[in-house]
């Protein structure tokens, strides 16, 4: 195997153009390493470590578009001004992302890419309605993150290509969101489930609702038939028991070694319920 | 001044939390080899093909060592079941095959693969219920034939039972026949992983005829009989050298990997070491076995428990260990704490195609009082009664004896316990609002007996060298508990004594850190060695300063004319005056707990006859659930244990602290389920282990009524705040939600669902 240490991108897009099969990107690696030592991973495959292309960690904002580096780590963004006041699920959800080692090291770009079903930053990603920015030899194109992922450990990330990072329009005033995840222990848990909800307000009615969730399907998706629900609504209670319902339909969970498929189908009408209830709350609805 | 009841610092502590500690794993010797075992991927299945010849041309392989190469005789804690590798057939998931000796670890990883294995695959025995069941497979159809343990008592054992216990005085179904209302419960409970820090090794040369084992275990005398059984060779041509251990829970109490370094090293005449990886290390450790309990009480309408029934299905695994022993425990705790009118009891340790089970921190004690104290809250519950004024009206008194016909002389410390609690969480007082839920439950437990010694030496330069055989498994009971009982038997501070690290060729015999017995047995030792020791140290410095030996005591590491402290000698000076009088200052101490009455009549099986120097304990806690997710908080957890005498406040609290975590992640999230013979969680990361944010400080009153045959009074404290803890939390999130918790972990979906219940009623 090789590990290659590129400075730039174009070093690391030049490497990795026309062997896209058999080099995997490297960033915080806790993923990456964790595969490949249990055989998840080939350990005859060779790394391409992007860690030393300091461009593409960080977080600006601009024209009302909020721009994250595909290297920016948990921690920064548990820390960032511009996320905890604009995005705050996104640092309320790489907050709970392993223990602080994990979160020190561990890269948004990462956490999206490994694509696993129980990625926490992907709900938040889906309910922005933020966009990936991938690039090849031939320059950057835009994916919009619905059709990123798709399906367990796999993203539609063209070989060859690297995601650079991701951009989120900034959210309309009277904008809640937030990530609520469900796990056995207080912390360090792999979600049994995880919800981004995100409801702007415009008279005291739901203008736009967003819902995205992991661990309750093979990929993270977003519920639409929930959000169409609640478009409109006051938050009610009917209207919103009605929407959880609806979202369950769209979700497809299995039992595994964290939880059971009926529990989690449970969580996830729940967790709507009580996203609405904090909504309501801290936008003053009544 | 005396070096007892304080919180000294632990003599390992430092080097600890420095990183300079050695643990087993970290141990080294020139020109080592490094060995791997192949296990059994399937959990039962025939052996049809196994060939090393590829593995054995590998680079840097030195030996492949199957049953071939191998000790044909079968060896065990005390009923001989287990092979050395897995010849024929295999019984579990993990069971050993065969082993690679080479270079480096990773050669030796890369020669296992290239071992050739083709297994015909059964459908394994994966629970109690399926082996018990009619028709069942044998998984040790020869089980009649086995050898035991050299003068161990015989024992009931049959079909897939290693062992069954029975207790049936008489009279039990005559008493039902007075009972208002019966009350039977089912509860079944998951295996606990004892999940220490440090995985299991074992490194081992061999110079001819004897072998040196490193280890780090709670045993090393254990290690030493053991490999010599499983090496069909004596006791005395191993010797076992301990190192730092980092935990051991129980789970280095029986052979882990040493007879199969033992065996590399005979066979390449080189030292070789075998360190487990952390998952082999979690699907093969004997952890806490599964069990299903069945428990059935008559009570009277005015609150009395007139009558009770009890049986407990052990899951033992594949091969029996110490499970055996383990189906005596219910006799100590089925109809004690609370007088249950007359019982039947029965207890089978059960073969399954699982990785043998084994000693775990209250050994079983865990979920036989949470079946116990679930039930006794159901009866309360199902005469209308307050639990708490239910379990004081049917309380042990002091004169009561156990289903072993031990009489216990200070139970009334129970009631105490419970008045001790009840002042600082008043039961009408916690556990109010629609999602909170209060618990209670007791115990009582034993100090493990089993014989101990240490040799005491006054160095030149004053200071005490205590060489012993006891190991350190982290609850400080050597670096606190034993070296300040020394250091107070001679005036010294604890800083001023060392304690040297287990070797068995060079100390007395000890029986290990099991069952909390190390402060109290080994401090014992210590006492007899300090009684010898000391009326030579008064005659040669009654020489010194021209006073009377009994005129002498010993303070500051001086011998002082008592009522003249201006008059004497450094302990120093009469070390060393010592080398022309008699010869060096040094003594041997040895103990043996004497063992309480009991009824050899009272139940057939009964191979763990005794729950010697019991301790008192009474748990409350106050919890939470979240009405969203189910999850459930401990808001309080208030913890009265009684331990005789405190020798060290820091080592008592970090012990119940201790027990309290572990007994909570067994309660909430903790588990090893199998699905066909395996287990389900499988790494660290789905275990479960608690986690500092969801563990409350513990509120710890403790009880002191010193014991007479006890080092300054200390009876045994570390092992018992793990037991009630599931059955305190259980009852709690009962009290919340109105859910019948009779399996753990609880099951947030469980909680939810009552909680939905209750809203609809």
């Amino acid at each position: 195997m090789q590990f290659l240490a590129p400075r730039t991108l174009d070093e690391a897009l030049g490497m990795l153009s026309g062997r896209g099969g058999d080099l995997r990107v490297l960033a915080g690696g806790t993923d990456v390493m964790i595969q490949r030592m249990t055989g998840q991973l080939p350990r005859s495959e060779s790394l391409l470590y992007i860690g030393g292309i300091t461009d593409l960690a960080g977080v600006s904002r601009s024209d009302g578009t909020i721009r994250i580096g595909a290297l920016t780590t948990h921690r920064d963004l548990c820390c960032d001004p511009v996320i905890t006041t604009h995005l705050p699920s996104f640092a309320e959800a790489a907050a709970t992302v392993g223990g602080w080692q994990t979160q020190a090291v561990g890269t948004i770009g990462g956490n999206l890419c490994n694509a696993s079903p129980a990625a926490d930053l992907a709900p938040p990603v889906l309910a922005a309605g933020a966009v990936m920015v991938v690039s090849g030899v031939d320059g950057p194109t835009r994916i919009p993150a619905e059709r990123f992922f798709v399906d367990r450990r796999l993203t539609s990330l063209p070989e060859g290509q690297i995601l650079l990072g991701i951009e989120v329009p900034e959210p309309p005033a009277n904008t809640w969101e937030s990530y609520l995840k469900v796990g056995r222990r207080g912390a360090m848990e792999v979600a049994q489930v995880g919800l981004a909800a995100r409801f702007s307000v415009v008279d005291n009615r739901v203008e736009t609702a967003r819902l995205a969730v992991c661990s309750v399907a093979p990929a993270p998706l977003r519920l639409h038939r929930g959000e169409e629900a609640l478009a409109g609504s006051t938050l009610d209670s009917g209207t919103v028991s009605a929407a959880a319902r609806r979202a369950t339909e769209e979700i497809s969970p299995i039992d595994d070694q964290r939880a059971s498929a009926s529990y989690r189908r449970m969580m996830v009408g729940r967790l709507i319920m009580k996203a609405a209830r904090l909504a309501r709350r801290s936008l003053g609805m009544g | 001044m005396t070096a007892v009841g304080l919180g000294t610092p632990r003599s390992d502590a430092d080097a600890k939390v420095r990183g300079l500690a050695r643990y087993g794993v970290d141990y080294r010797e020139a020109g080592m080899l490094h060995a791997r075992l192949l296990r059994s991927p399937v959990a039962a299945g025939r052996i049809t093909r196994l060939d090393v010849t590829k593995a054995r041309s590998y680079p840097g392989v030195h030996a492949v060592v199957t049953a071939d190469e191998s000790p044909k005789h079968r060896n065990g804690l005390i009923l001989f079941d287990t092979p050395f590798f897995a010849a024929d057939t295999v019984l579990y998931e993990g069971e050993p095959i065969a082993m690679v000796v080479a270079d480096t670890p990773n050669q030796a990883r890369r020669a296992v693969e290239a071992i050739a294995l083709e297994i015909e695959d059964w459908e394994p025995v994966s629970d109690v219920t399926e082996a018990l069941a009619p028709g069942a497979r044998l998984l040790h159809p020869d089980l009649d034939s086995y050898e035991i343990l050299p003068g161990a008592a015989t024992w009931p054992k049959h079909g897939n039972c290693g062992g069954v216990l029975t207790s049936d005085p008489g009279g039990v179904d005559e008493a039902f026949q007075t009972a208002d209302v019966i009350v039977e419960d089912t509860l079944e409970v998951p295996r606990q992983y004892q999940a220490y820090l440090e995985p299991k090794s074992a490194t081992a040369s061999y110079d001819g005829w004897r072998w040196t084992i490193h280890v780090s275990h709670q045993f090393p005398f254990q290690v030493r009989s053991r490999v010599a059984q499983a090496m069909g060779v004596t006791d005395s041509r191993i010797r076992v050298v301990g190192h730092h251990m980092g935990g051991g829970f129980g789970a280095r109490l029986d052979l882990g990997l040493e007879q199969f370094a033992a065996i590399g090293a005979s066979v390449t005449g080189r030292t070789v070491q075998l360190v487990n990886d952390r998952d082999e290390d979690l699907i093969s450790t004997m952890s806490r076995e599964n069990a299903t309990i069945r428990v059935r009480s008559g009570v009277t309408t005015d609150g009395r428990i007139v009558a009770r029934e009890f049986e407990c299905l052990m899951d033992g695994g594949a091969y029996a260990g110490d499970t055996v022993y383990l189906t005596s425990i219910p006799m100590f705790m089925v109809a004690s704490v609370y007088r249950v009118g007359p019982t039947r009891v029965t207890a089978k340790s059960v073969y399954t195609n699982t990785a043998p089970s084994g000693a775990f921190r209250g050994v079983s004690g865990t979920y036989i009082c949470f079946a116990l104290e679930r039930h006794t809250d159901r009866l309360a519950q199902a005469i209308g009664m307050d639990r708490r004024e239910f379990r004081m009206r049917n309380l042990f008194e002091s004169g009561d004896a156990m289903l072993n016909g031990q009489t216990l002389d200070d139970a009334y410390i129970l009631r105490e316990a419970f008045e001790r609690v009840e002042e600082v969480a008043p039961w009408q007082g916690v556990g109010k609002g629609p999602l909170k839920g209060v618990g209670l439950a007791a115990v009582i437990w034993l100090t493990n007996p089993l014989a101990g010694s240490a040799t005491l030496s006054i160095q030149q330069d004053g200071s005490l060298g205590v060489s012993t055989a006891a190991t350190e498994n982290g609850s400080g009971a050597v670096t606190m508990g034993v070296r300040q009982i020394a250091a107070a038997q001679f005036g010294l501070d604890a800083e001023q004594v060392f304690v040297t690290a287990p070797d068995t060729d060079t100390q007395g015999y000890d029986a290990g850190s099991q069952g909390s017995r190390t402060t109290h047995v080994v401090g014992m030792a210590v006492e007899a060695a300090a009684e010898q020791l000391k009326p030579r140290i008064f005659n040669i410095a009654s020489g010194l300063l021209g006073a009377l030996p009994d005129d002498l005591e010993l303070s500051g590491g001086s011998v002082c004319v008592r009522d003249d402290p201006s008059r004497s000698v450094p302990l120093a000076t009469v070390a060393r005056t010592a080398f022309g009088l008699g010869g060096p200052l040094s003594a041997t101490g040895t103990y043996n707990v004497p063992l309480p009455k009991w009824d050899p009549d009272s139940a057939e099986g009964l191979l763990f006859p005794v729950f010697p120097v019991p301790t008192y304990h009474v748990h409350l806690a106050e919890v939470e659930v979240d009405p969203d997710d189910g999850s459930v908080r401990v808001n309080r957890y208030v913890v009265a244990q009684e331990v005789g005498r405190m020798i060290n406040p820091d080592g008592v609290y970090g012990q119940i602290q201790g027990g309290v975590a572990q007994g909570m992640g067994y309660a909430l999230w903790e588990g090893l389920e199998t699905r066909d013979g395996l287990y389900t969680r499988r790494t660290l990361e789905s275990y479960g282990l608690p986690l500092a944010v969801d563990v409350p400080d513990v509120e710890i009153i403790i009880l002191e009524h010193p014991c007479e045959a006890g080092p300054f009074g200390a009876k045994g404290a570390a092992e018992p705040p793990i037991v009630p803890v599931a059955a305190v939390i259980a009852n709690a999130v009962s009290d919340a939600t109105g859910a019948n918790i009779t399996t753990l972990p609880i099951d947030p979906e469980e909680v939810l669902e009552a909680l939905d219940e209750r809203r609809e009623a």
